[in-house]
């Protein structure tokens, strides 16, 4: 085959590489959980959680500037609807002595899948009214969607309503949350990496110069806020089958918050720096926890500080945006 | 029996409020023609483009593309249609480097789906360089290539003005609208602009509608001027009938209209 | 219709609360754009101060009533000043989003210190009775004498500060501030002021909400201004945020609504969401809020 593309991307492209490298680490890290100390375990898990929910808000607030707080909402449908499919299907295929990995796996990536598409379906659903509101009012309606699935949940008996559900199998590994956050980021960074994806970029800088070449702005918003809504559901079926519990109070506003200040801390837009900002602010509390009556102040200190002293985002180091 | 215009404006009204910023306006432009609209501040030039590009709807009017009525589409369509524009007060893309403002704007033609993106099999990688050689190619007729990994808005004020028309071409329109292109030039910089729009309206066959208050500019270019008054059209001809039109004399009252109208 | 009516005193008192808090919401947003986050623990102390202030006092008075309510609005209005003057200036100018987590950052460090043991601690505390408590009925309609402060109280300082933004110079200069900063600056009046007074008047409102809310539902802690303080902002964006009778009227109407659902058999578990779900509505048709400045795009 002659390609005329004298580019060095022709033969397997280099993120493919990258995403094929990035799952081979996360396939041995899961190997040798063995000998991880289970503190460091967890503490890693959260990590990929918290990295996939960071990466995935910030194509939608970072890349393609709308500005939602609703990540939370997406994320407990996934949770849910996860936690729902291997509760119900696990004891029927597998009995009560649990199955053997292989099928196991496939009933959780399946489980995974589902809650994920579920939360995108949310999304599109959240998404396709609400993306022509700008600004504050998007933010402030994207919140009311979180906390109205939040109340849904709450009274939504079959699915344990108030008091969530348990007894979700322990499912999800550090190789798993690894693969999955490696996948995260290679979808958002191949998007964005594309004339496709200067898109979300274009849109965010200006709407209307983006319509008038030929952009679809809202078209573009939804696909970032579904995909987005995509791995927040994925990140939620993983977050269920690690906590084993879910309740919906788990995934109110708050929540939405945390996720909101790893991708600002992080630099709109920079997903290296989103993801060392979500790698950070997962460490801080447990590196907290010796002082942990003073831990939230603390916490909240910094927080301010940081913002104070390098408004531009904690690893933003090309130039200061300001937009 | 004229041409067949390529766009059409009827009785095109838009009123905001209480406001009527553009009343009753009609106007042709022939294919491959190069038309001015000029009048004072405030006169509805803007306007008349934000409807025509789908900014704006009108409240009364049709605005037509070669025979197609363009009511209810929104802006990203019309530029699919082959409706292209640069702003006058210059809308680049902050974040986007020189090269990317022009990609983002070839992908209109060779839309590449998110899946795609993801996937990135061959036809997408050929799609990809092919779209950035064309982005190159326009970038070097405006002498911009040596920007290209710049952001944009490193570059001089003309420079930017310039980059807008390359964005706009890379969209391959059939009508270009440029606003105030010479806003902010110094006189070299203007003929330059001058002897570029000559050259890209040839080059690109391309019908060109401008709206300018640099009288050199227009009178230098354009074949027919409108000319736009509180929101009306109050006359229409070559830039040798308008010079002299009492209307537009009047229009440009409070300036010394003769030097105004020629040497400024 | 006797049912109808009381849950209309219901909600109006609970709407009345809403609306003070959501005053100082849009009013800093009116000068600034920037949504203060950290103005539900401004509630939330206001409601603190009262509870430490009225365990000092004799209960059931008048006076004693007022001065809780006085402390209340004077300690918010010099910690709003104090935030606005150490975190927010500094970071005038800056993208909104920053101020925007920094605000969150004030409102976590509010909350965490009143959680500290040391402070206050985690448990609820009852809130004393501050006001005379005695209920009146009025053609079958109870009305608590708690009802009647808030109604009346915050009406008169609503009343208040319609006379302060509209009638004064302060109030003037807030607006000139509110429609273009540096052109007010470049006339002559002193920003720093007048965004520290918006603060003040905002905070204060808001102290006297804390109040007035714990003294109808007799609890206070370290979290309450969470949930208050969200539909607080949802009743100002509502009523169109920056725009001053939009609050009161976003305040009363979700108050409203709250009460009429929260009474209601079968959607009284949906309360919470209800609020959401109408503000989604009315943005939806009207995406500036319902009082707000419908200004079209210039391209």
């Amino acid at each position: 085959m002659e390609s005329k593309v004298q580019s060095p991307k022709s033969g397997i492209p280099g993120p493919h590489l990258a995403l094929v490298g990035a799952l081979l680490v996360a396939g041995g890290v899961g190997l040798c959980s063995d000998w991880i100390d289970p503190y460091h375990l967890d503490v890693l898990t959260n990590i990929g959680i918290n990295v996939i929910l960071a990466v995935s808000l910030n194509l939608v607030n970072g890349h393609t500037g709308q500005f939602s707080l609703g990540h939370a909402g997406f994320m407990s449908v996934g949770a849910y609807l996860a936690a729902a499919v291997t509760l119900n299907l696990a004891p029927r295929l597998f009995g009560p002595d649990g199955g053997a990995a292989g099928p196991t796996a496939l009933l959780f990536l399946g489980a995974l899948l589902a809650g994920g598409l579920a939360a995108a379906l949310a999304g599109l659903l959240v998404g396709v009214p609400s993306l022509r509101l700008k600004g504050d009012y998007l933010a402030i309606v994207t919140l009311g969607f979180g906390q109205i699935i939040v109340v849904l949940f709450q009274n939504f008996e079959p699915l344990g309503g108030a008091l969530g559900l348990n007894g979700i199998p322990p499912y999800t590994t550090v190789g798993w949350v690894l693969a999955w956050a490696a996948v995260a980021v290679f979808t958002v960074g191949c998007l964005v990496r594309s004339t496709y994806g200067r898109g979300f970029l274009a849109v965010r800088d200006d709407e209307v110069a983006a319509a008038a070449l030929g952009l679809d702005p809202t078209r573009y918003k939804t696909v970032a806020f579904v995909v987005g809504a995509f791995f927040a559901g994925i990140a939620g079926g993983l977050y269920a089958h690690f906590r084993l519990t879910i309740t919906p109070g788990g995934f109110d506003f708050t929540k939405s918050i945390e996720i909101v200040v790893m991708v600002i801390l992080g630099g709109m837009g920079n997903t290296l720096g989103v993801i060392l900002a979500a790698v950070l602010l997962t460490l801080l509390p447990e590196v907290l926890r010796p002082v942990a009556e003073y831990r939230m102040i603390l916490y909240s200190l910094l927080l301010i500080g940081l913002m104070l002293v390098r408004p531009q985002g904690l690893f933003c180091f090309k130039r200061g945006r300001t937009n | 029996m004229p041409p067949p215009a390529l766009l059409q404006l009827d009785q095109v009204t838009i009123r905001f409020g209480g406001l009527t910023a553009v009343s009753a306006v009609d106007l042709a432009v022939t294919e491959g023609a190069l038309v001015g609209l000029i009048g004072p501040n405030g006169a509805g030039k803007t306007t008349v483009f934000n409807l025509i590009t789908g900014v704006y709807q009108p409240t009364a009017g049709t605005i037509a593309l070669a025979g197609r009525p363009l009511a209810g589409l929104r802006p990203h369509r019309l530029a699919a249609l082959g409706i292209a524009r640069t702003f006058q007060n210059i809308r680049l893309f902050g974040s986007l480097s020189v090269l990317d403002q022009v990609l983002v704007a070839c992908n209109l033609h060779r839309p590449t789906s998110p899946v795609q993106a993801l996937v990135r099999l061959g036809a997408f990688q050929q799609g990809e360089a092919a779209m950035r050689q064309r982005a190159e190619e326009l970038l070097g007729l405006f002498n911009l290539l040596r920007f290209r990994d710049q952001p944009a808005r490193s570059l001089s004020y003309g420079d930017q003005r310039r980059l807008e028309i390359v964005r706009a071409l890379a969209t391959r329109p059939r009508l270009l609208l440029l606003d105030e292109p010479a806003a902010g030039m110094n006189p070299a910089e203007k003929q330059a602009l001058i002897a570029l729009i000559r050259q890209i309206h040839q080059e690109f066959k391309l019908t060109i509608l401008l709206v300018e208050h640099s009288m050199r500019v227009v009178m230098g270019l354009c074949e027919r001027v409108a000319v736009l008054d509180h929101g009306e059209k109050i006359a229409e001809g070559t830039p040798a009938e308008i010079q002299n039109h009492p209307a537009v004399i009047a229009a440009y009252l409070g300036v010394d209209h003769q030097t105004a109208l020629t040497h400024h | 219709m006797q049912e109808f009516l009381q849950q209309l005193v219901n909600g109006l008192s609970l709407g009345a609360i809403y609306a003070l808090i959501a005053l100082g919401y849009t009013m800093v947003y009116g000068v600034l754009r920037f949504i203060n986050f950290a103005h539900s623990e401004v509630f939330m102390v206001g409601a603190m101060t009262g509870w430490a202030v009225g365990r000092q006092l004799p209960q059931g008075t008048w006076w004693g009533g007022l001065v809780v309510l006085g402390a209340a609005m004077l300690v918010c209005a010099l910690l709003g000043m104090t935030i606005e003057r150490l975190v927010y200036r500094p970071l005038r100018g800056t993208a909104t989003l920053n101020v925007l987590i920094t605000a969150i950052g004030v409102s976590l460090l509010l909350q965490s210190v009143f959680q500290h043991p040391r402070v206050f601690g985690a448990t609820p505390q009852l809130f004393p009775p501050v006001f005379p408590e005695r209920n009146f009925a009025l053609g079958g309609v109870a009305l608590s004498s708690n009802q009647l402060v808030v109604i009346v109280v915050a009406a008169l300082l609503m009343v208040g500060l319609e006379l302060v933004v509209h009638r004064t110079r302060l109030g003037m200069a807030m607006r000139a501030v509110a429609l273009n900063p540096q052109a007010a600056q470049l006339v002559g009046v002193n920003i720093n002021a007048v965004i520290a007074l918006t603060f003040a008047l905002g905070s204060a409102l808001a102290g006297a909400g804390g109040v007035l809310y714990a003294l109808n539902y007799p609890t206070v802690e370290p979290l309450m201004g969470v949930m208050p303080g969200l539909k607080a902002f949802v009743a100002a964006v509502l009523g169109g945020i920056g725009s001053i009778p939009g609050a009161a009227l976003g305040g009363l109407i979700l108050g409203t609504v709250e009460t009429f659902v929260g009474g209601s058999a079968w959607l009284s578990t949906y309360k919470d969401a209800i609020a959401f779900a109408v503000l989604i509505l009315i943005l939806l048709c009207r995406p500036t809020g319902l009082l707000g400045r419908v200004a079209p795009e210039k391209v």
